[in-house]
């Protein structure tokens, strides 16, 4: 009798379980729009423009920008 | 995010080309020391001065000598460069270099031309031996540091002008911080501005320093012990550090044009490549 009891006491709280997951999951579906964290300034892999002098390529860790530069890199 | 502070700026010549260091929110006085420590760097390293430490150690004919941290960090470097670039990056070309003719700064004139035969670099390794404090060169071996003492330069230069600065020794620079307008330090690449944040860049070409026919300029392709003729003629690199950046460059430019896109995508963070 009392076995009996654990065991029915052991399904209920599994399908229990089961059923409370499955409900959470559900109401908790997954945002494909939701901001990376941290955010991701340009995603996926490096760029190349090839240009009549040769070929730039820039990673995603190396942004490009508008502004005056400062000094350059060249050969010396 | 803007920063408040100024940006501080000073131009040079030393090295043989020109230097500029950068710094946001320091003293001028702080750059001048970094002038100064490359002067003496400079005149530390150049091949070219028989009173330089390292023309000491290259005449040191096969003993065990002394040297200085600053060298014994430097001959570490080139060891590495010599693993990771395959044997490409080889600091021992200085027998290849004197061979062509290339003894004197290009600012004392254009060498004269007189290699009539060459042979393959010996393995860096093979040739160079070091211990804390102390190295030694095989007789009749040369080093010459040429871009790696810049990119190495500039690094510790760059860490020393604190958290936001960025030296350029001829083209080889280290960006440390976030730059002037706080988004990375604005810096020109193969006729683009990148943004670079805690990276440094390089360039390698044989489009400069060059003489007589062709073929005649000074970066020695270490296979064959002549001037590199590869397919291509000017590579930039931006990289980790500036020193990655030279060597990942001079590699790149080495394997030619049909491998060194995929060596870069490998080392580089950016990279341009002109044949």
């Amino acid at each position: 009798m009392r076995a009996a009891a654990l065991k029915a006491g052991a399904t209920v709280l599994t399908v229990a379980t089961t059923v409370l997951s499955s409900l959470y999951v559900t109401s908790h579906l997954k945002n494909p729009a939701a901001p990376l964290q941290p955010t991701v300034l340009r995603s996926g892999g490096a760029s190349a423009v090839a240009g009549p002098g040769g070929t730039l390529t820039l990673g995603p860790s190396v942004q490009p920008s508008d502004v005056q530069p400062v000094t350059s890199t060249y050969a010396s | 995010m803007r920063h408040s502070a100024p940006l501080e700026a000073l131009r040079f010549q030393a090295l043989g080309t020109s230097c500029s260091l950068f710094a946001v929110g320091l003293p001028r006085d702080r750059l001048l020391e970094g002038e100064l420590w490359t002067r003496r760097m400079g005149a530390r390293l150049t091949r070219f001065s028989p009173d330089s430490e390292l023309s000491g150690f290259n005449a040191s004919a096969g003993r065990w000598v002394e040297i200085s941290p600053e060298l014994e960090a430097l001959l570490r470097e080139s060891l590495h460069a010599f693993e990771t670039s395959g044997g490409l990056v080889n600091v021992a070309v200085l027998p290849s270099m004197i061979g062509i003719g290339y003894t004197k700064p290009m600012s004392e004139g254009r060498p004269a031309a007189t290699m009539t035969q060459s042979r393959p670099t010996p393995a860096l390794p093979d040739v160079l031996e070091l211990k804390p404090g102390a190295a030694r060169l095989q007789p009749g071996e040369g080093i010459d540091l040429g871009g790696i003492a810049k990119g190495w330069m500039a690094d510790r230069l760059c860490e020393a002008l604190g958290p936001n600065g960025l030296a350029n020794l001829g083209g080889d620079l280290s960006a440390g911080g976030p730059g002037p307008a706080g988004d990375g330090w604005p810096v020109g690449l193969a006729g683009v501005t990148v943004l670079l944040v805690d990276q440094g860049a390089a360039t390698s070409s044989v489009r400069r320093r060059r003489w007589g026919g062709d073929n005649d300029h000074h970066l020695i392709d270490p296979r064959t012990g002549q001037p590199a003729k590869t397919g291509l003629e000017e590579v930039s690199v931006v990289a980790a550090s500036g020193v990655e950046a030279e060597v990942v460059a001079k590699t790149a430019l080495l394997v030619g044009p049909e491998l060194a896109p995929v060596f870069c995508a490998a080392r580089a963070l950016a990279w341009w490549l002109s044949p």
